[in-house]
């Protein structure tokens, strides 16, 4: 049996808005072994994105304990948690979150530039042809299509070979036909390197090509339930 | 239905915007603040201080006509015919020795003496108060003086005590607290003291060949006559030899001096707005930036390009009126403000007024620069295609912006130039920096073109943070174009002015030559000379004795064409402006460099014969063998030029631009001028017995004299060094605009790299790199042309020389750089704080 990648137990988290402190998570208890690809549903605001920050260390718990391949992240510091997602994670978001003055190539080869990748350079363009984008290397986001920025999106994401991908409803800004095509293009380079994917959706379909679904509404994961292979 | 026009439909759309108030226009607003501010200020000033001394004309000049001879006074039938005019006044200044009877110390005073009718124009408030004449009259057998404040302190006494000048014990009875016909002189060898002509007859210093100015004033009933009687005074005594001017020609030197001074700092003024006009182009376009993606739903909503082109010229148009607005109104208030905080002990009487000629010019000015650096942004913005909406991200490149576009910017800039030009009181010297100025912006294009096209091509660093650094640096839309101008001309400004600045002061120590006499020695009688040499042989540590008889003469004709209708170069004409020092001498001076012909032999006898330095006869046009008519105690005299020398007059040593053969003025009236080298030791007590046993005798301690010119040069760079420090602070806020401008292209960068893996080490270090590669760009071509601009001011406007002090520049440009460094990295703290959970969910 394979180990746990993600522990998380009884995970709070607020936000303060301007109407005062919101409560975002409200005890979240989630646990997803190496490998194994999960899809996180429900309604807007139910605190699907935040569940995904969380796990990145973007966002810090109020309470409760988030373990990601044996890592505190409640332990790690600003720069600590940025050395540790340059190692284990990889995060693809619904609007691609390109840097738009740089090519397509500099944007993926940024992970490894950070990690001080003597090759980063070479590996972003072998990264970039597995999403079939070699042409486009030397391209900005602003000239590539929607399709295109989401596959150098997965791209970077992929590049350092994290353990964990973290994926915010990333056909949300591509047409049906697109988000397809990037979509097969994600499960396949999952497969390829074993990563563990935690997806968000809005889409059923998208949801059911996942090992397991979790319903999320009002900060809760309300059920959990085995997806039919 | 009919399209509303599209004035009508722009003004809507600028009253919705600026609803949201200036938020992104403080560089905008400060760069036209200071600009304006700047410019108006010095123009009020100076029109406030050309008003004032235009309106006290008569009483800065003492008279409404003054009448002036060197060495002489006026004969009675001259003095008669003046009478006959009006009140007249007469006026008698000298050089002269001032001691104290308790603390023993001397001082050279600007002696000054007048008579009962004194003044005519003006008053002379005194400390303590009382009448004017009675201060100066004889009481209980002691005369009275007047003295400057600086008076007392030179010689530790207060007022009531007494002070000996030449033969005759004074009692200071009062301080001047203004001379108003004192002729406002940068320079002054001492302070001012001020007795009655009764009292100045008494000391016995008024010797035959004394250097003494007369200065006759005269009141007229109406002094609009004074141009007839000028007229009238030259035709009736055409060989008076006399310099005549009225009260339209008071304070010329001040006039002249502030005219220059006016220009000078006018085109630093303009150099700051300029400078600010970066930052004006810099703020629109940070703010268009932000209005694309609502520039182009407006497009989609049916708005024309030309909608959106007017509505934005007129909210640059708006806030442009703004920033000039309050730039102008705290310029015009200057003069106010000086005088209100200054009054009189402002060395020019100010008129405060709104001189609405100048806040005219200096708003043009303000506008022109907002409207000329605003255009280029507004052509971009009008072209944005309304197809953003529909993708993720705006086209970073930049878009051509059509004829009509560059046809508005060539004219802008046209007219700015002209405006230049036109409002410059020396349009040579305003053409000069307009051309300057063109070329410093075309050097800083070449050079921002530059540094990005190498960024772009060099080898990509290893090391992370350096490899960002300089890719940031040539990335579509990066603000390295903006900050190298803003960086590069805000330190070529620095080098500029610390150039200038060392030049000037290393002029002033430079010139005490290693060998240069301690004391001149003025005034010694013919009957003196015996003693004088005696008390000086008699002194330990008299180095060297140079002693010349001298005379005081005008040169009236050259090569025996009037000098007033001679062609002389401007560097020489000081050689015919009025009485100059001249001597005579047998045998050829000792250290004496002949560059062309021979010296006479010792026992000449024949005609008059003159040797003259060669700058003088290059200026002049002449050589050996020409005549030159020279005006000696009214007696002309004819003498061919025998020899030219080459004098250096920066030695210090004593030299004459003319020098008689012997046999022509031994019999004349004279002083003798000596120039005394002395082991630093023996400066005090030679200076002491000289002036104690030879009271007459006028002492000028040179390390005295150059502190003056120090204190001087210092006064003037103060002036400049304000003004060039608006430009600079403009520059930095420039640059601090350039920063923020860029923030929000830093702070989405800095999530995306923390997203990355990118600690915040990572991206300080990345941004440091990329400004301190842009700061050594900038600093680099700053040396070149801040060198050449310090250049032009030494050489054309100073005609003074120029060295190049490495020391002092990259000194100027570490601390400049590491300014910027300090400033970018400030600017870009909130994007290394981001937290990007917050940016990415807004998103």
């Amino acid at each position: 049996m394979a180990d746990p990648i993600i522990e998380i137990s009884n995970l709070q988290l607020s936000l303060v808005g301007g109407a005062g402190p919101v409560n975002i998570l409200r005890g979240v208890d989630l646990r997803v072994m190496s490998g194994e690809t999960v899809s996180i549903v429900g309604p807007s605001g139910a605190g699907k994105t935040t569940l995904l920050m969380a796990l990145s260390g973007l966002e810090r718990a109020s309470s409760g304990v988030v373990t990601i391949a044996g890592t505190r992240l409640d332990r790690l510091d600003e720069d600590a948690l940025a050395r540790f997602r340059r190692r284990q994670v990889g995060i693809v978001f619904q609007s691609f979150h390109l840097v738009p003055t740089m090519t397509a190539l500099e944007n993926v080869a940024l992970p490894l530039e950070f990690a001080g990748a003597s090759d980063a350079l070479q590996r972003a363009q072998a990264a970039l042809a597995a999403t079939g984008l070699s042409a486009r290397a030397a391209h900005f986001p602003g000239q590539l299509s929607g399709g295109e920025q989401q596959r150098v999106a997965l791209a970077r994401a992929f590049v350092a070979q994290p353990a964990l991908l973290l994926a915010d409803e990333p056909t949300g800004n591509l047409d049906r036909e697109t988000g397809q095509l990037v979509m097969d293009l994600l499960f396949n380079l999952q497969r390829e390197l074993g990563t563990t994917l935690i997806l968000v959706t809005h889409d059923p379909a998208l949801a059911q090509r996942c090992s397991r679904s979790i319903r999320m509404a009002d900060g809760q994961l309300l059920d959990l339930a085995e997806a039919q292979p | 239905m009919n399209e509303p026009p599209v004035l009508r439909q722009a003004w809507r759309l600028v009253r919705r915007e600026l609803r949201g108030g200036l938020h992104g226009f403080g560089v905008f607003l400060g760069c036209l603040f200071l600009g304006v501010f700047a410019i108006s200020a010095i123009g009020s000033f100076s029109a406030a201080a050309r008003s004032g001394l235009l309106a006290d004309a008569s009483a800065l000049l003492g008279g409404d006509l003054e009448v002036r001879l060197v060495h002489r006074p006026l004969d009675p039938a001259q003095q008669a015919y003046l009478r006959e005019r009006g009140q007249l006044s007469g006026v008698l200044e000298l050089r002269t020795m001032a001691a104290s009877l308790d603390t023993e110390r001397r001082v050279l005073v600007e002696l000054k003496a007048v008579d009962v009718a004194y003044p005519l124009y003006g008053q002379l408030p005194l400390d303590p108060e009382q009448p004017f004449q009675s201060a100066l009259a004889l009481d209980s057998g002691d005369y009275g003086a007047l003295v400057e404040e600086a008076f007392l302190q030179r010689l530790s006494i207060r007022v009531g005590e007494k002070v000996r000048v030449g033969a005759v014990d004074f009692v200071v009875r009062g301080v001047l607290k203004a001379e108003p016909d004192r002729t406002i002189r940068a320079f002054t060898l001492g302070p001012r003291l001020l007795v009655s002509r009764s009292g100045l007859d008494a000391t016995g210093l008024l010797q035959p060949g004394s250097l003494v100015t007369y200065a006759y004033r005269l009141r007229l009933a109406d002094r609009e006559q004074v141009d007839q009687l000028k007229l009238d005074l030259q035709q009736q005594f055409p060989d008076a030899g006399w310099r005549l001017r009225s009260w339209r020609e008071a304070a010329p030197r001040v006039r002249f001096f502030l005219e220059r001074m006016n220009t000078n700092l006018t085109l630093l003024g303009l150099c700051a707005l300029l400078v600010g006009g970066l930052g004006v182009s810099g703020a629109v376009r940070g703010y268009l930036g932000k209005k694309v993606l609502h520039i182009a739903t407006l497009k989609c909503l049916g708005a024309s390009a030309r909608v959106i082109f007017v509505a934005y010229l007129l909210q640059i148009l708006l806030l442009g009126l703004l920033g000039a607005a309050t730039g102008l109104l705290a310029g015009g208030c200057i003069p106010f403000l000086l005088d209100w905080l200054l009054g009189e002990s402002l060395p020019i009487p100010l008129q405060p007024g709104f001189y609405p000629q100048v806040l005219l010019v200096a708003a043009l000015f303000g506008l022109l620069i907002a409207l000329l650096f605003s255009l280029k942004e507004l052509g971009i913005a009008c072209r944005v295609p309304a197809a953003v909406l529909f993708r993720g991200y705006v086209e970073t490149e930049r878009k051509n912006l059509g004829k009509k576009v560059w046809l508005a910017i060539l004219l802008t800039a046209g007219l700015l130039i002209l405006v230049a030009v036109l409002s410059s009181s020396d349009r040579r010297l305003a053409g000069w920096f307009v051309l300057g100025a063109l070329a410093c912006f075309l050097i800083f294009r070449l050079l921002a073109g530059l540094v990005i096209a190498v960024a772009r091509r060099l080898l990509r660093p290893q090391q992370p943070a350096l490899r960002l650094g300089l890719a940031n640096i040539h990335r579509p839309g990066a603000p390295a174009g903006s900050i190298l101008f803003s960086l590069g001309l805000g330190l070529t400004a620095l080098v500029m002015i610390v150039l200038v600045q060392a030049n000037l002061n290393s002029m002033v120590s430079d010139s005490i030559p290693a060998e240069a006499p301690a004391f001149f020695f003025l005034d010694i009688q013919p009957e003196q000379v015996a003693p004088f040499e005696q008390l000086l042989n008699d002194s330990a540590g008299l180095v060297r004795l140079e002693r010349y008889p001298t005379l005081r003469g005008r040169i009236t004709a050259i090569a025996g064409v009037p000098v007033e209708q001679a062609q002389i170069d401007p560097k020489v004409r000081w050689a015919v402006r009025g009485d100059r020092f001249l001597s005579y001498s047998a045998v050829m001076p000792s250290g004496t460099q002949l560059s062309r012909g021979g010296w006479w032999p010792a026992d000449y006898s024949g005609p008059p014969k003159l040797s003259l330095t060669a700058d003088v006869a290059a200026g002049f046009g002449v050589s050996i063998g020409d005549r030159l008519r020279v005006n000696i105690l009214g007696r002309e005299i004819d003498a061919e030029i025998a020899n030219l020398r080459t004098v250096d007059w920066s030695t210090l040593e004593l030299n004459f631009a003319l020098l008689f053969s012997p046999g022509v003025l031994e019999n004349a009236p004279q002083t003798h001028i000596a120039a005394v080298h002395l082991l630093p030791e023996a400066e005090e007590s030679v200076y002491k017995r000289i002036t104690d046993a030879l009271p007459n005798v006028s002492a000028i301690s040179t390390r005295e004299v150059l502190a003056n010119v120090s204190r001087t040069l210092a006064r003037i760079g103060a002036a400049f060094q304000g003004m060039a420090g608006i430009a600079l602070l403009t520059g930095f806020l420039v640059l601090a605009g350039a920063v923020s401008a860029d923030q929000h292209r830093r702070i989405q960068d800095a999530v995306i790299f923390k997203v990355c893996g990118a600690t915040r080490r990572d991206i300080l270090l990345s941004f440091a790199a990329e400004f301190a590669l842009l700061g050594l760009a900038a600093g680099a071509i700053s040396i070149l042309t801040g060198g050449l601009a310090a250049l032009a001011i030494l050489k054309g406007l100073m005609d003074a020389p120029f060295n190049f002090y490495p020391g002092i520049v990259f000194a100027t440009l570490a601390a400049g750089i590491g300014l910027t460094l300090l400033l970018g990295l400030l600017g870009t703290w909130k994007a290394l704080g981001q937290k990007p959970a917050g940016y990415l969910r807004e998103d």
